[in-house]
């Protein structure tokens, strides 16, 4: 799969590695703001309530 | 094609590895990012709202904005700057005569908690509800259980872990160690009740700051500073802790109830801790209850 991106990242080499930070980020930031945020309610350590 | 396999396998489980390190930096980071902001918010909304002067009372000394604008600058750094009134004594009032001045809305700050031995900095925006959203922004009030300052029970949960984690040293608390609440209009200080190990013979006179704790008796026997429980156990919120009712004896006393997961990093237990208003304070201009200088 990343290989696959690799290939298909426009641009020289230099380019190429600024684009996959990018994209790194993009998807950190999806995990950080979406994603985990969804999750964290199902994990068995963030219930502070008796009752 | 076995070799393409391995691969694809290899890369799945490392990209899995990786978003699992990612969730942790989330919780116990970034969390505390998101969660300060809001707390931020709310502590400026609520130091807004009692600058404006709605819910204070007509004390008679100074402005109620006045006072009240002292009182929210303590808020970064209790004691800097701040004048002290030099008779706190001529404060004191009795809890029973105060009536609640203010209203609340689930999800917004109504009072603030300050626990001196964690140091001058620590003070919350108490939030009223305690659901996860209510949680994020601070210790949340469980909302069917009784306000600051009056007879039964002033119940309160926190994060122990992620969102600002305000209640992670509750473990670390002292018999007699001084939980004070800032509402409206008043300031009340409550101190935890002496732990298990140490009602028996227990004497208010041997320990500093002890005057008004005892060890619990009658309805109260049986209730510690710092019990570990059950998460189901919803009895330690209730007026009178441990007794299943939600009805206010008269001869209540005033307590507060510290509720968080435990232990630390799980939530398959709830650690819980209990103290009793020993006294409270009108809110003056330039006045802080001398309990904060406790260390």
């Amino acid at each position: 799969m990343y290989v696959w991106i690799w290939r298909h990242l426009p641009g020289p080499t230099a380019l190429r590695v600024v684009e996959a930070l990018v994209l790194f980020l993009a998807v950190v930031a999806l995990l950080f703001f979406v994603v985990f945020p969804w999750l964290e309610p199902y994990l068995p350590f963030d219930r502070v309530t008796a009752g | 094609m076995p070799r393409l396999l391995a691969r694809g396998v290899g890369q799945t489980l490392i990209t899995l590895g990786v978003v699992v390190l990612l969730f942790v930096v989330y919780e116990v980071y970034v969390t505390d990012l998101f969660s300060g902001r809001k707390q931020d918010a709310a502590t400026a909304e609520l130091d807004h709202e009692w600058s404006a002067g709605s819910s204070a009372p007509a004390s008679g000394t100074a402005s109620p904005s006045s006072a009240a604008s002292a009182a929210s600058s303590t808020a970064g750094a209790a004691g800097a700057d701040v004048v002290t009134v030099t008779n706190p004594d001529k404060l004191v009032t009795d809890p029973g005569r105060r009536t609640r001045s203010y209203e609340t809305s689930a999800g917004q700050g109504f009072a603030k908690l300050y626990i001196p031995v964690f140091g001058p900095d620590y003070v919350y925006t108490v939030i009223e509800g305690t659901d996860p959203d209510d949680l994020d922004v601070g210790p949340g009030h469980y909302a069917d259980t009784q306000y600051p300052g009056e007879q039964g029970n002033f119940a309160v949960a926190g994060h122990r872990v992620s969102k600002g984690s305000p209640f992670n040293q509750l473990g670390q608390l002292s018999s007699c160690d001084a939980l004070v609440v800032e509402t409206a209009a008043d300031w009340f200080v409550y101190r935890v009740l002496p732990m298990q190990d140490e009602t028996a013979g227990w004497k208010a006179s041997a320990h500093a700051h002890c005057a008004g704790v005892a060890a619990g008796s009658g309805p109260y026997r049986g209730v510690f500073g710092r019990e570990i429980t059950d998460p189901a156990d919803y009895a330690q919120v209730l007026p009178v802790p441990h007794r299943d009712s939600t009805a206010v004896p008269r001869d209540a006393q005033r307590m507060i109830t510290l509720t968080t997961c435990h232990p630390q990093f799980s939530d398959a237990q709830r650690m819980i801790i209990h103290g009793v208003l020993v006294r409270s304070y009108r809110k003056a201009d330039g006045f802080l209850p001398p309990e904060l200088q406790e260390s």
